[in-house]
């Protein structure tokens, strides 16, 4: 993947590079506000991180202005704690989802790589991980020919794991994503949704679709892909 | 209630004695004038008595016996309430002249002052006892004159006069016991004003004064010296706050790095170290959220979030917050019941912290009930309150630790090291109740813990 990174802290640009760059991905890096938004212009980028305090520019009045020229790539706002916490003017300015630092780099990484799908995802009527399917129009659920009967969360649970299948997601993602709330459960309450999930997915199978990825999140993911 | 109380404070204790000694002087005072008056008056008598002594002197001198007679006779035909009695007596004690029959048998009280009594005709003719004052001279040729006054009108006057001074002593005193009554229950009116304030201030919100009623005197002073007080309390208060804060807001960037470090750590170590940096990495994770959690209430606790308050649905996020929770009752065999006892509670909030705020006292009905165990939650509008009621079938908190669980890392005793926790949850909940202007209460279930939430409507 190919990112852009618009971050005036130089400690924690360099963090996220060598982070980024670890997994894979290439970092362009931009330290003031409209040296980002100009290099943004060039739609080259898969992936856009930007700081909401910048020099010059601040993060939202690049987002819109990006916007407005008609570039659509998908934006991970950074924000520092200490500021208002608005999650939802960034996401009205254009973000599509908003990190509070300071922030472990798994979840940073999760966040961007979730995002890279979003922007592939075309309109889909059917999901398919190994040999689970889901049928977007039917909320039919099978592998290999059995029906699922899934309560409507368990459903959107398993429609968001699917659509990000083969990535890790974290479970404040899951609760932002499926449950739509944006808090702090002080119990690991996800975990025990995910392992009904599995009871009803994975139990009675050989391969194991939904894992556990140690300190992070969970990931679906077809055995064959890994 | 307030009557029995006016007996036992200060104030009445001090109006009791004020009263007492006032009762007292004003006893002495009107003693004193007693005393004086009636030696006023007995002096004046006795001048009188002087005086015509003095005038039958002269006449005697000038005409004698007939003279003295003559001008006795005019001075009786005066009238007069207190006429004189007279009698002129040769050195034998025979009478010469004078209108009493005989020389009196007397006694004498000092300084030749002489007292008797008589039997007189009064002016309707009947007898009469009287006391009589006299004082005798001797004349030039030895004959002895003597001139005798009654003075029954001044012991009536002054008899008059002691009625009106007891009854000024009790006017005094009653018109003091009022008074004292009155002072003190006005008094104690002002003081539970201000205990009344105190009380509510030390309650509710501690940012709150004791409204100053502009009257001025000590009680304003007192008050003034209360809100100072509750100043210094609100700065003390906050700058331990502030303290904890900011050590949570430094450390959370270097104990994030440290993370990292170890989940990168935690990918290319060996093999038998692998648990003992995710045991590490466990540590670190719960350092951020005990970190996190006392951010969160801060962050709640400088009202910023009010800024994005939005009309929300109580009931769907209690919905949505037993959801979430069902299945972890349902691991512990627990039987978790939601009653919805109204349509919609719309209020004006902050959607995801009273998600978190509800999930946060559900989380902990769940972890201290055992498996097996009832939870319940109600949902209810009583006037214009919208009611959230969680009781559980846990230990329960003892009563004088109600007021303490709110306080951050406070844990009950009885929990620590038992179920994990930070001691926060109930912090931000109360935080998150302070910020929707709601209250949060607690109380028993029999035998467990009941919250109950309220939001205004």
């Amino acid at each position: 993947m190919h990112i852009l990174l618009i971050e005036d802290d130089d400690a924690v640009a360099t963090f996220i590079e060598k982070g980024l760059a670890g997994h894979g991905h290439s970092v362009d890096r931009a330290n003031e506000g409209r040296q980002g938004r100009d290099m943004g212009m060039g739609k080259t980028h898969d992936v856009l991180i930007v700081d909401r305090m910048l020099p010059n520019l601040d993060g939202l009045s690049i987002i819109s202005q990006l916007r407005q020229a008609g570039v659509n790539t998908p934006v991970l706002i950074l924000s520092a704690l200490g500021e208002v916490d608005d999650r939802v003017s960034g996401l009205k300015a254009g973000g599509d989802d908003y990190l509070v630092k300071p922030f472990a780099f798994d979840e940073l990484l999760a966040r961007v790589e979730a995002l890279r799908r979003r922007q592939e995802s075309i309109p889909r009527t059917r999901l398919k991980v190994a040999d689970l399917e889901m049928d977007l129009l039917s909320h039919k659920v099978t592998r290999g020919g059995q029906n699922f009967n899934l309560q409507p969360r368990e459903y959107r649970l398993l429609e968001y794991l699917m659509k990000h299948a083969g990535q890790v997601v974290t479970r404040t993602m899951l609760l932002e994503n499926v449950w739509d709330y944006h808090f702090d459960p002080q119990t690991n309450v996800i975990d025990v949704h995910i392992s009904r999930l599995r009871q009803k997915i994975d139990k009675e199978f050989e391969q194991q679709l939904l894992t556990t990825v140690r300190g992070v999140g969970y990931m679906l993911q077809d055995p064959a892909d890994a | 209630m307030i009557f029995n109380r006016i007996f036992t404070t200060y104030t009445f204790r001090f109006m009791f004695s004020y009263v007492l000694v006032l009762g007292v002087a004003v006893f002495i005072m009107l003693a004193a004038v007693y005393a004086l008056y009636s030696y006023e008056q007995f002096s004046r008598v006795q001048d009188s008595i002087e005086h015509e002594l003095d005038q039958l002197q002269r006449h005697y001198q000038i005409a004698g016996a007939e003279g003295m007679q003559a001008y006795m006779a005019s001075e009786n035909e005066r009238a007069s309430i207190s006429r004189f009695f007279y009698i002129l007596v040769d050195a034998d004690g025979r009478k010469i002249a004078g209108d009493l029959e005989t020389w009196p048998s007397y006694r004498e009280f000092g300084r030749g002052w002489l007292a008797f009594e008589r039997e007189v005709l009064a002016w309707d003719g009947e007898a009469e006892h009287r006391e009589f004052m006299a004082r005798t001279r001797m004349m030039d040729d030895g004959r002895q004159l003597l001139v005798a006054r009654h003075y029954s009108d001044l012991i009536s006057n002054a008899k008059l006069m002691l009625r009106m001074l007891a009854r000024g002593m009790l006017i005094t005193i009653i018109l003091g016991v009022i008074g004292g009554a009155w002072t003190s229950l006005t008094m104690l009116r002002e003081v539970e004003a201000i205990n009344r304030a105190v009380r509510a201030i030390m309650e509710g919100d501690l940012s709150e004064r004791i409204p100053i009623t502009g009257r001025g005197g000590d009680m304003e002073v007192l008050v003034l010296n209360f809100n100072s007080l509750l100043d210094r309390i609100q700065a003390l208060m906050a700058g331990v706050r502030q303290v904890s804060d900011n050590i949570a807001h430094d450390l959370r960037t270097p104990l994030t790095r440290l993370r990292n470090h170890l989940s990168s750590l935690e990918q290319h170590c060996k093999p038998e170290n692998r648990e003992e940096v995710q045991a590490m990495l466990a540590e670190a994770d719960g350092l951020l959220s005990t970190f996190n959690g006392l951010l969160r209430i801060a962050q709640v606790e400088s009202g910023h979030r009010r800024a994005g308050f939005a009309s929300v649905d109580l009931v769907a996020i209690v919905r949505d917050v037993v959801e979430l929770y069902e299945p972890l009752a349902q691991d512990k065999q627990q039987n978790l019941q939601l009653s919805v006892l109204t349509d919609r509670l719309d209020i004006v909030g902050d959607r995801d912290l009273l998600f978190q705020a509800i999930a946060n006292v559900l989380d902990n009905a769940i972890k201290y009930t055992p498996d097996a165990g009832h939870v319940r939650m109600v949902l209810r509008r009583d006037g214009q309150t919208g009611v959230i009621e969680v009781s559980d079938d846990g230990p329960g908190i003892p009563e004088e630790k109600y007021d303490k669980v709110f306080e951050r890392f406070y844990r009950v005793e009885a929990s620590r090291g038992q179920q994990p926790g930070n001691g926060l949850g109930l912090s931000l909940v109360s935080a998150v109740l302070k910020l929707h202007e709601g209250k949060i209460r607690l109380g028993r279930a029999n035998p467990g813990l009941r919250v109950s939430l309220q939001f205004p409507l």
